[in-house]
Order: structure tokens, then sequence, then C-alpha cells
């Protein structure tokens, strides 16, 4: 084991290999308050990648319903029970200011055991705590689909208004998009003891070698998001591939520029934007969409940090679910994040637009300047939006989509109201 | 100056460091295996000796019967990480050969049968032989050679027998598929009902979905023709299938217990291949996976001190 940094956690903890980081990372912001779990991406996904013999049960892209909701089912509860059950100072956050920092740590320093420490210090057999899902836990990929979280629970964990007030539903439910976080320190690469699955050093996407697999499921078991998956067909494991193909930019419609993956491309909520971070989280480009939404303005958040992976895919979190849900979630990150997006900042509104505009992955940004159109208050904090414009561009530096925070519109012809 | 001098220090120290820090083997290994003990280098006195005997594979078991029996104990394997196996605990093998061909009749008790690898959590019972690829005269502390699969500069040839791809030899097309253990399952995707046509046309069209099937790994292959693989390995974690497949062998299980024939050609052209000669003598060690077990890769159940095998003359 060596020691590596986890800028999630705002420490160093224990990895098997080395800290490598790639030169650029896959990464993605979903914004969990646009979904609407019309499932688009999770077919378009299956429709590209798992059609075939052995894949019937796979969905490296899938949508669930939270609280109960799992595709394997309570994949996440599972893990939790482990950390909560054996690890030391489960879910133990410190985030005084004395212990963040602004890029080494910048949710504060997580003071329990990853899923790598917990195997380490309990002795197990394994490199990462973890369970294979057996065949009961594949077979339903949306169960609990829309399933609120009782009245009891919401009392138990909290109620939602500290961020939004909901007064009429005292239950909640949220949509969460699930793709491979391509982590910086995989658990599935450190698992295997064939050293099948490889980081990639270009796009930091991994993979499993299918020549280099032996279906020892290793990585199946030890992956905490549970995204390998085993191909009883082919005897051995598969995962999502970040449409690698359209990340090289090998699609001829982006013209050789790198182009957004299957199911980020697909979102009809508009609540996907897919990129490539800085490869040095240091050293964030503030005109990188990816950089500022993740490292500068931290309104986007990993997905159960405490496991120790350093997952890739950041959420804005829901507005409505009790905040301690979102804690456990999302990290100690949750508070400010949802304070920067429940009253956005003109960036940040600049930002947001950029979702689905383009299947080409932006890598910078610009903003004009454009007139204030609106005014309001937000759980007390004055809200003012302005009719800015925002550029994106591809890496090339081409230009590549224009928009307007203020959605243009038009009123048809009079003459075309007429009902027949 | 002084900065220069002070430059010139933090590179030299540093270089230092780093030397030391290669030197000292860290950064080779994960710090998950365990250190090479001194009996591990310590083969045992009794060994395995492949009798002569003039018959070929119909006549294979009645000769095996006439071998000498060799039982191995085995233990769990916990030398290298992750650990595990240790469920069973003896293995009986015996040898003899016709001048031409080396056959190894294996035994070992397993109460359950497993001999397919489809479903999640389901893995194959399954039995390896290894020997170091080129003759070894002598194994000794002095002279080590690693029973953890083998060393660099030192490689071993793994003799692998699988219970999935000896049932698979007997099965229509050559091959278990998602619908043996699945007997209700639905695919919308099948092109083409004919069993042996099932789904080739996707395969063949969009190679990159077939997987393990496109990459041509003897894992995800149909009508492989054996039920052995065999590999080559230098070091826990290398274990490589050979492109040039020699080891056949046949196996059947019943009243608990595993009744597994291993044989090869005593030479083979292939250079990866261990090579036989009459009245040779090297080593030999076992491994044994337990599917019910969960078994698989380093969870078995190990020989561990390497066994000599003597080779008999032809009379």
């Amino acid at each position: 084991m060596t020691l590596v940094h986890n800028w999630h956690l705002g420490r160093t903890m224990e990895y098997p290999y080395f800290e490598s980081r790639p030169e650029h990372q896959f990464a993605a912001v979903f914004n969990i308050n646009r979904c609407i779990a019309c499932q688009t991406c999770t077919m378009a996904h299956k429709s590209t990648w798992t059609y075939s013999k052995g894949q019937e049960y796979m969905w490296w892209n899938n949508v669930e319903t939270k609280p109960y909701g799992g595709y394997p089912q309570h994949w996440d509860h599972k893990i939790l029970q482990l950390l909560w059950d054996n690890g030391n100072n489960p879910m133990e956050w410190y985030t005084s200011a004395k212990d963040k920092d602004e890029t080494k740590a910048p949710y504060g320093l997580y003071n329990g055991d990853t899923i790598f420490e917990l195997a380490r210090t309990k002795g197990l057999n394994q490199v990462a705590v973890g369970y294979i899902p057996d065949d009961k836990e594949w077979r339903f990929p949306n169960i609990y689909e829309d399933t609120a979280a009782s009245e009891k629970t919401n009392y138990e964990t909290g109620a939602a208004n500290e961020s939004s007030e909901l007064p009429e539903h005292k239950r909640w439910f949220f949509y969460l998009q699930r793709i491979c976080n391509h982590c910086t320190y995989p658990a599935c690469l450190a698992a295997c003891p064939r050293k099948a699955i490889y980081k990639r050093k270009e796009d930091g996407i991994v993979l499993i070698d299918q020549k280099r697999c032996r279906g020892y499921r290793k990585c199946v078991e030890q992956c905490p998001y549970k995204k390998p998956m085993y191909r009883g067909e082919t005897r051995m494991s598969e995962k999502c591939i970040a449409c690698y193909p359209r990340i090289e930019g090998k699609d001829p419609i982006t013209k050789g520029r790198r182009m957004e993956a299957r199911c980020m491309a697909a979102c009809v909520g508009k609540i996907r934007l897919n990129g490539l971070l800085t490869g040095d989280y240091r050293k964030p480009d503030p005109k990188n969409p990816m950089d500022w939404l993740i490292h500068i303005h931290k309104v986007a958040l990993p997905l159960y940090p405490q496991f120790g992976t350093e997952p890739n895919i950041y959420y804005i979190p829901p507005r409505w679910a009790p905040r301690s849900y979102l804690r456990q979630m999302f990290g100690p990150g949750v508070d400010e994040a949802l304070d920067k997006y429940a009253s956005p900042s003109r960036t940040l509104m600049a930002v947001l637009q950029l979702f689905r505009t383009t299947q080409t992955m932006l890598s910078r940004f610009e903003i004009e300047d454009g007139k204030k159109i609106f005014e309001s208050e937000v759980m007390g904090k004055k809200v003012e939006v302005y009719n800015d414009t925002v550029i994106g561009f591809a890496s090339d530096g081409t230009e590549i989509v224009r928009v307007q925070v203020e959605e243009p519109t038009w009123e048809s012809d009079e003459k075309r109201m007429i009902t027949y | 100056m002084m900065k220069c001098l002070l430059r010139k220090s933090v590179f030299f120290g540093s270089t230092l460091v780093a030397l030391v820090f290669l030197c000292s083997g860290v950064t080779f290994s994960q710090g998950l295996d365990k250190e090479i003990s001194m009996e591990e280098n310590i083969p045992t006195n009794e060994g395995l000796t492949v009798k002569y005997i003039a018959t070929d594979l119909n006549g294979a078991d009645r000769a095996l019967g006439q071998a000498d029996p060799y039982k191995l104990e085995l233990q769990i394997q916990d030398l290298a990480f992750p650990n595990g196996g240790g469920s069973v605990q003896e293995v009986e093998v015996r040898g003899f050969h016709n001048g031409e061909t080396i056959f190894f009749g294996i035994k070992w008790n397993d109460a359950s049968k497993n001999d397919r690898a489809i479903a999640h959590a389901q893995f194959r019972d399954a039995v390896g032989l290894m020997f170091p690829l080129e003759t070894v005269k002598e194994i000794s502390p002095e002279k080590p050679f690693s029973p953890r699969m083998g060393d660099r500069g030192k490689p071993v040839n793994i003799w692998h027998w699988k219970a999935d791809w000896e049932k698979e030899l007997n099965v229509n097309g050559g091959k278990e598929h998602m619908e043996d253990e699945y007997p209700n399952m639905f695919t919308d995707f099948d092109f083409n009902p004919d069993p042996i046509r099932f789904h080739k046309e996707t395969y063949e069209s969009t190679p990159l979905m077939a997987g393990g099937i496109s990459a041509e790994s003897l894992l995800s292959q149909a009508n492989r023709g054996r039920s052995v693989e065999d590999l080559n390995a230098v070091g826990f974690g290398t274990l490589t299938s050979q492109e040039h497949q020699d080891v056949n062998g046949k196996g059947s299980w019943s009243n608990g217990k595993w009744d597994v024939v291993i044989y090869r050609p005593l030479e083979t052209s292939d250079e990866n291949d261990v090579k036989f000669v009459p009245g040779m003598s090297t080593f030999f060690n076992m491994a044994v996976w337990n599917g019910n077990e969960g078994d698989r890769n380093g969870q078995k159940s190990v020989s561990i001190r390497w066994r000599p095998l003597k080779i008999e003359t032809v009379k």
C-alpha cells in the first residue's frame, strides 16, 4: 500500500498503487434538480453498448429513485453498512476552517475509514471492502421508481426545508443518475489481481482489457458503485467505457473534436454536462466549465466521497431532500453547494446554460455581460438574473455554442392561432 | 553561490533517497505479499515418479491404477493477496508415460460439482499443475525457484483443467450459453434463433460488443476442443494463456470426488512448454480450486513446496 492524496477527503489515504493522475480526467456534472427520470440516457447507453447476449441485465447507465431504489438493489446501503458496522469513525468529517484547504481539502477532512482502509485494518481478503451482488439484486434496474420516503423517514433524517420550503410535501424522493465514476483511485483496478484494468493516462477513462480479464469478478466485488458487471456469455467482466471512441473524437459528426458520451448527449432534461477536468486538481482552469463547477465554484459534488475512490461524476444535489441524507451521499459540501445553486451567481447562471447545448465537449467558456432581467429573493437572499451570453469553445479554440440566459421566444402570427 | 549549492544538495539528496527506495524493492511490491520464507524453497523429499507403461489414452485409467499414488497436502494460499482456499486438504496424483505422452491422474474430494461459471457468483472447480519451464535440477534456499507461479527470468508452465471446459466438450455447439443457466430468459436482439447461428450476426457485425469473444480469449470461445488450458507465468498476476495450446484432459465427478486425467506429448514444438525427457527429473506443484467456496485466482488450496518429479526411462 502507498499513500496517495484524495482531495475529496482532504487527506492522504492508502491505495495499492502510487498516485498517478491522468493528463485530463473524464468527468461530468449531473444536475439532479433537473432530472425527470425519462431514462433516455439509460436507453442511449443500452442501445449503444449492451444489447448482446450476456448483457441483458447490464445497465452501465441507470437512473434510480432515492432513497429506496438502487441497481443493483441496495448497493449503497450495503457498502454504507459495511463501513458503518466495521470501520473506524464512520462518516466522520471535520469541517472547521482549519480543516479545509481551497484545493487540497475543499470539503474538509474525512476522519473515517475508506473502503481500502477498512479492508486493510480488518485484514480482509480484499483490497477494498465489498461484495458480489447476486442475481436477485440485479433483477430490477428501476425498482421503487418514484417511491417517496415516508414522513417518518423525513422526521428521522430531518426536514428538507433548510434549503427550500415545500410545506405541502412532507415526503421526498429524487432521481440519482449513475454511470461508472472513472475514479481517480478505482477500487476495481485495485482489486484486479491480474492488472487487467487500467486507467488511461490521456483522459482518465478506466477500462477492462478483454484480453487479460479472466473473469475472477474481483472488480464486481470491490467496486463500491457496482459498475463492473460479469458477462456470463464471455466469462469475463465488462464495464462502462465512457464511450471512449467519442471522447477521442472518432465520431465524424464533431469533425475530430472530442464528443460527449452517449448518455450525456441524449439527456432530454438537460441535466448533464460532460467534459475533461484538468489533470492537476491543484491548478484548476477557471475557464474550463468542469473545473469551474467542481473545483472553483464547488456547486457539484462527488457521490459518496467517503468510499475513498475519488469518483469523477459530480452532482448538483437536489434542493428538496433532507440535508442529512444529502450529506451522507455527497459529503459535507452539500450546504455550500445548495446555497450557491438556490441563489445562483451570475457566472453559475451562465454556465448552467451550457448544459446540453452541443455534443462537442467544451473545454472553455466566456461570458458576455447582458442586461438585468429579473430580481427576486430566495431564502432571504437577493437573486438577480442578467441576460448574459455564454460562449462555449472546443479544445481547439473553435466557438461551438453561444446561448443567452434568457431563452429567446417568438410569438406566432395571429393568423396561425386560428383553430379549425 | 549558496543558492546553487542548496539546489545541488537537494538534487543529489533526493536522488539518493530515490535510489535507496528503488533498491529496497518497495516500488516493485504492493506490500500485500508475505515475505519469501526459507521453507518455500526447500522441496519435499518424497515426490512423484512417472512410470513407463506402454499404453495409450484408452488404457490410461488402468495404467494410472498401476502407478503409485502420491498424496500432496494442500493448504490455504496465504502467500499473496488475496489469500484464500484451504477447503481441499489433499490431492492424490499418479503419473505414467508411454514414451510419447505423459499422463497425470488426479483425484480429490469435493462434495459439490461446480462446472459452470455463468451467473454472477458462480465459480468453477479446477485443478492446476505447475512445472518450472526450464529443467531445474536443484531447488534450495541457495538456488531458489519461486513456487509463487515463478519469477522474473524463471517462468513456469501451468496446466489448468477446468470443470466447465470439460462439460463444454460434450455440449451442443461446444459452449454453454446464458440460456443454459437461465432457461426462461428472453432476449430481443437475437437475429437468428438457430442455436448455432444464435447471436452470431451481432458479434460479427459489431465485434466491439462481443467483448472476450472478439478479444479471442479462450475463456469466451466455443469449441475449444480441450478442457485444459496451457499457460505461462512469471509470478503472481502474470498468468498468460499460450497461443499454442497443447494440453488435453478428461475428468468426471462422482460420489463427491473429482477424477481428472491431464496429458500432453512429452515434448512439443512450443518453446513455452515444459519438456519432459524419460530419465529426467524436475519439480512440480499443484493447486485445487473449489468453486462452491468461491475459489478463483489466488483463492485456492495449494501445495506450496515443490515436489520432485521423476520420469522413468523407457523400458
